[in-house]
């Protein structure tokens, strides 16, 4: 489904990791798994570092750190906010909305419009939709597009389908109305019928957890995982990356008139360097313009990577100048999305630590 | 396809000097996700198709597998 926006920005991105740094090479020896194979793993998908929270640190925590070191800066106003739009599948809890907590915490204005969005791999592009969505109304100016998550505490340490490269983080993606006449396109696609492929499978409604919930299963290349804990299957997600993918970007482009080599980068959700590779090379764009080292150096946040990749590589580029650039988000749902804007001049973009 | 071309690039996968058309994929220690995603993405990349994991898990031998890919090639 295509979208076009006219008159909107980001003015600014801010990206909160934790401070606690592990290593893949120290938690090979929690795999039931021969050393040599979990260095090829390593080789190929890129695992090395990544970054979770604390046990009991939640995203409310990750997300209120953020707006507050925005606030102290005086990078942000706390009353300038007419909306929080927040993106995340690990919610502090069922009831309340986690968007309403961080606003209670923060004691912002009761004059605006909080939101929680359940989206994953594609969640920073379905926030900013919705942000520019909002925007079209008279009242509202400015947009913060929160997404967070601590999916590390729903892994299991003994997956290394999923535990090398899952990672926790939050970001804050300030948006509003330009004073050029500028145009963002996107594309939104959703598969649920394929909705199997990522998900927790206990812990709902649906299946509420047990004590069998949490019982470790062996679930084949002696992986262990409960059903509380979040099932990637890679190999499927892999084959929808390459097969929808592609077209998807294509068809942007070509919505919008833009050939492929005048996007000067790529940022995509980053779920391992060998999958971004395979579509870099699928997509015949060099690997330069589509970075993929979030996972050997973060993790992967699910909707928090595109933030990431942004911050981490372009840090005072963006600052400076303006870039065409090409956002693509797939997993969850399945859902896969890409978006196409110019992005530069921004008021702040950086990456902080939670402490 | 050119099959000893194939086999050579199952071999690259498998870490092992060579792969024979009898070879049981499952008899490799090195038969597991990571060499079952690399298949997958080699049949994208050279052969221009999309295999799914549980078609290359129900074959036994790598002449299967080859037979497979020729199958999703036409």
């Amino acid at each position: 489904m295509n979208f076009t926006f006219r008159r909107k920005r980001i003015s600014g991105i801010l990206t909160v990791v934790p401070a606690n740094v592990r290593s893949f090479v120290e938690e090979m020896k929690n795999f039931n798994f021969p050393e040599a194979r979990s260095l090829k793993l390593k080789e190929v998908m890129g695992f090395d570092k990544h970054r979770l929270v604390e046990p009991g640190v939640c995203i409310s925590d990750l997300a209120v750190f953020g707006l507050e070191h925005l606030f102290s800066r005086g990078l942000l106003g706390p009353s300038d906010l007419d909306a929080l739009i927040l993106v995340t599948q690990s919610p502090d809890h069922f009831i309340p909305p986690t968007s309403n907590i961080i606003q209670g915490r923060l004691k912002l204005k009761s004059d605006m419009l909080c939101m929680d969005i359940n989206q994953g791999c594609s969640g920073f592009i379905i926030g900013l939709v919705q942000a520019f969505l909002l925007l079209e109304q008279e009242s509202i100016r400015k947009v913060a597009v929160v997404n967070a998550d601590v999916l590390s505490r729903k892994t299991s340490p003994k997956d290394r389908n999923s535990y090398p490269l899952i990672g926790d983080a939050a970001s804050i993606t300030i948006v509003e109305r330009d004073t050029e006449d500028s145009r963002i396109h996107a594309n939104l696609k959703m598969d649920g019928t394929r909705n199997e492929i990522l998900m927790i499978p206990a812990g709902g409604f649906r299946l509420p957890s047990t004590p069998e919930t949490a019982v470790l299963n062996d679930v084949g290349d002696n992986n262990l995982r409960a059903r509380d804990h979040l099932r990637m299957d890679g190999s499927a997600v892999f084959n929808f990356v390459q097969v929808e993918v592609p077209p998807l970007i294509e068809a942007l482009l070509s919505q919008a008139g833009v050939p492929m080599n005048a996007v000067d980068y790529f940022f995509c959700h980053q779920p391992n360097r060998f999958m971004l590779q395979k579509l870099a090379d699928k997509m015949r764009v060099p690997y330069a313009k589509m970075p993929s080292n979030v996972v050997e150096n973060f993790g992967n946040s699910s909707g928090v990577t595109i933030p990431t990749v942004i911050t981490f590589n372009m840090k005072e580029r963006l600052l400076k100048e303006k870039l065409k650039v090409c956002l693509a988000g797939f997993g969850v749902g399945l859902t896969w999305c890409a978006m196409l804007l110019d992005l530069g001049f921004l008021d702040f973009n950086n990456i902080i630590e939670y402490q | 396809m050119n099959r000893p071309e194939f086999y050579q690039r199952l071999a690259e996968i498998l870490d092992v000097e060579e792969v024979k058309a009898e070879d049981t994929l499952k008899d490799f220690d090195e038969w597991d996700s990571l060499s079952v995603l690399s298949v997958l993405a080699m049949a994208d990349s050279k052969y221009g198709i999309a295999i799914r994991a549980e078609e290359i898990r129900s074959v036994v031998t790598a002449a299967d597998l080859a037979g497979l890919v020729e199958a999703k090639q036409k």
